[in-house]
């Protein structure tokens, strides 16, 4: 069941990703109404984190192609913020929270400028919106996983973005926390902003999105929660990888070079 | 100590023409290197420093002479030529990158010192101190190299200030500076420039293998200090000047000293001392806390010992069933004693050895801790309460009175512990 929707805030179009010679994803294809709470789900391996990287051009796509606000992502990167998965950094690195949230200020600022108190002040709201304000001293490293989570969050709130992408932002976060974050994006979505979000437990997917993309190497559904979210789907979604698709995969991965890379 | 005088004094324009070059190349090597420790490139940079090595020897064969441009261009064409291959092998072969990294190094540092054996063989007399390059020659720096290498040293220091925001998300977080449409394609190569420069300004005075270490260790020893980036350049540039400074004073003043290896030395006595003394993470830190904690646990036992006496309708215990107690410790536990009665937490006269009502209180929250904890794990992680003593012995010591309230909380203020002993309270505090 896949759902097109007029004028959408994300449209993705016959997307094909492979890392390496290792196919991911085939042939996507979706559309993502304004101002909504979207979950994409799937199994470990089903290419959720790698659709919004071939999105935000982290990874480059075999083909297809995507669009944010109907236009190229380089037109609109102002409007655009992602939240990448907590363990692809280093949190050793010497900064505080603070100056890790100053980031998100650093593409309005251009180049040789020099955040300064304005910055500042917003970062520290961000910080308060995600109710870190009493750590932005302190170093990233001794924050606990759900705390630099959510720092984070702050600094993709400083971006003060309309669209926001984010690789599993739940992750070794406290169910409190979590139902607070979910809050904020309701807000954040009542705002008319768009946020969409890496997911992977079921059974607080159909309470927290309006809308779902569920993903298993292929578009299994996207569209509202309530018409995707049924038995036969999440099936289809985490029943197991479709066998020909695997096979095909093995196939091209043995071949020595990528037939899908023209 | 007139050689000091006469060094630091700058009264001769050529010490103040080696010590400005110096002092420049210090400066934009520790700045390129934290950010190459940062990001985890320390071996790139290792291999750069080896690789200039034909380069050198390459532009003496085409030049025939120890002209400062060629030198450079040809340093900096090997050594880019080493990034290059490093990240294409890594890239095109399933060769890991550490294998890449080591191959690189060894073979481009072969070809150079078998060019330079070829050239030293030549008899070419303008070819005398060559071997400058290799361990370094800060002394020997004339106006000429000044020019080329303090301009090329300023150029780095430059360029790491206007970007220094860029470089700083980009090391972090590479993909997020990618979603914010950084050129983090353009500023990879602008950075891998940036390393290969940094060491070339460094081949005449400090040596080309050398230069590694002058574009690591101040960084690595830096961050036994801080946690900001900010301060950690500093201190790094800090360091780093320190040791260039000394480095070219110590081949002043001692002749037919190198620079290079002082300068090396310099930096790794900073090193080390960091290493040791650092009021952060250093070793006699971690050491002396080390320590304090485990007196903190005899003092503990000590007390829980005496309390556990009065639980019995004892006044006390003598001293010496105290000291047999921990066989071993004898003079530890002497110490300790003495420690406690300068507290006020014990009275002691030899006989016996009692609790005063701080040192009652002191003990009772020892006590507490422990059949907290015991009774948390029976309760909350179903063990059974004969196998709970041992996990409670080493948690009582650490349990933090925000700890202690939430235990208690959950356990919703118990009386006794799984073995039904009490729980001790003081009366006077709920």
């Amino acid at each position: 069941m896949i759902q097109h929707i007029e004028n959408p805030v994300v449209e993705v179009h016959d997307l094909m990703v492979s890392y390496g010679q290792n196919p991911v994803l085939w042939n996507v294809d979706l559309s993502l109404p304004a101002g909504s709470l979207v979950g994409i789900l799937g199994p470990n391996g089903a290419g959720k984190s790698t659709l919004i990287k071939a999105i935000m051009g982290l990874v480059e796509a075999n083909s297809g192609y995507s669009k944010l606000f109907d236009q190229e992502l380089n037109q609109v990167r102002n409007k655009v913020s992602y939240v990448p998965q907590r363990e692809s950094v280093d949190w050793d690195f010497p900064a505080s929270a603070l100056d890790i949230v100053m980031m998100g200020t650093y593409h309005h600022l251009g180049l040789l400028k020099r955040p300064g108190k304005k910055e500042k002040e917003l970062a520290m709201d961000c910080l308060d919106k995600v109710n870190m304000k009493n750590f932005a001293g302190r170093q990233i490293s001794e924050l606990s996983g759900g705390q630099q989570q959510r720092v984070f969050i702050a600094r993709a709130l400083a971006q003060q973005a309309e669209l926001y992408f984010m690789d599993e932002p739940f992750a070794g976060v406290d169910m409190s926390t979590e139902k607070a974050l979910i809050e904020l994006f309701r807000e954040m979505t009542a705002e008319g902003k768009t946020v969409i979000v890496v997911h992977h437990d079921i059974y607080s997917a159909g309470k927290y999105f309006d809308w779902l993309i569920m993903l298993n190497m292929h578009l299994v559904a996207s569209g509202p929660t309530a018409e995707v979210l049924t038995e036969e789907l999440l099936t289809k979604t985490y029943g197991g990888k479709l066998s020909t698709l695997a096979d095909l995969g093995e196939i091209i991965k043995k071949s020595g070079f990528n037939p899908l890379k023209d | 100590m007139e050689d000091f005088l006469y060094f630091f004094s700058f009264q001769d324009p050529n010490v103040l023409m080696v010590v400005i070059g110096i002092s420049l190349l210090s400066i934009s090597a520790a700045m390129v290197g934290t950010f190459t420790f940062l990001d985890k490139k320390a071996l790139v940079g290792d291999a750069i420093s080896h690789a200039v090595l034909p380069g050198v020897c390459l532009a003496f064969m085409f030049s025939g002479n120890k002209n400062p441009y060629w030198i450079v261009s040809g340093a900096f064409f090997t050594g880019a030529l080493s990034t290059y291959v490093i990240s294409w092998v890594a890239r095109y072969t399933k060769l890991k990158e550490d294998t890449v990294i080591a191959s690189v190094l060894s073979i481009f540092f072969g070809v150079g010192i078998v060019l330079m054996t070829q050239l030293q063989q030549t008899g070419n007399a303008s070819l005398s101190g060559l071997d400058h390059f290799i361990f370094g020659n800060a002394i020997s720096i004339v106006r000429e190299d000044l020019w080329v290498y303090g301009a090329l040293a300023t150029c780095i220091i430059v360029v790491l200030l206007v970007f220094y925001k860029e470089f700083k998300v980009m090391v972090f977080n590479r993909s997020f500076a990618e979603s914010i449409g950084l050129p983090v394609k353009r500023l990879d190569f602008v950075f891998n420039s940036l390393m290969v420069l940094a060491v070339v300004t460094g081949i005449q005075a400090i040596g080309v293998v050398l230069m590694a270490a002058l574009l690591i260790t101040p960084a690595a020893a830096a961050k036994f200090w801080t946690d900001r980036l900010s301060r950690l350049l500093f201190l790094a540039v800090l360091f780093s000047l320190i040791s260039g400074i000394s480095g070219a004073y110590i081949s002043f003043s001692l002749p037919h000293m190198p620079t290079g290896p002082w300068v090396v030395v310099v930096l790794s006595i900073i090193a080390f001392l960091s290493f040791f003394f650092s009021t952060k993470k250093g070793i006699l830190t971690r050491w002396v806390s080390r320590r304090k904690y485990q007196s903190k646990i005899h003092r503990d036992h000590i007390l829980k010992a005496l309390y556990q006496a009065e639980e019995h309708d004892k006044k006390g215990l003598p001293q010496k069933d105290i000291v047999d107690n921990f066989p071993g410790k004898v003079v530890k536990t002497h110490r300790t004693l003495r420690q406690l009665k300068k507290k006020g937490y014990i009275t002691n006269d030899r006989e016996l050895v009692a609790l005063t009502s701080t040192g009652n209180s002191e003990a009772k929250r020892i006590v507490r801790l422990h059949r907290l904890w015991e009774l948390y794990m029976t309760e909350y992680m179903n063990i059974a309460p004969d196998h709970v003593h041992e996990s409670a012995e080493k948690f009582e010591h650490i349990i933090t009175p925000e700890l202690e309230r939430q235990l208690d909380k959950s356990l919703n203020f118990p009386k006794e512990d799984p073995h039904q002993s009490i729980i001790p309270r003081d009366q006077n505090k709920p």
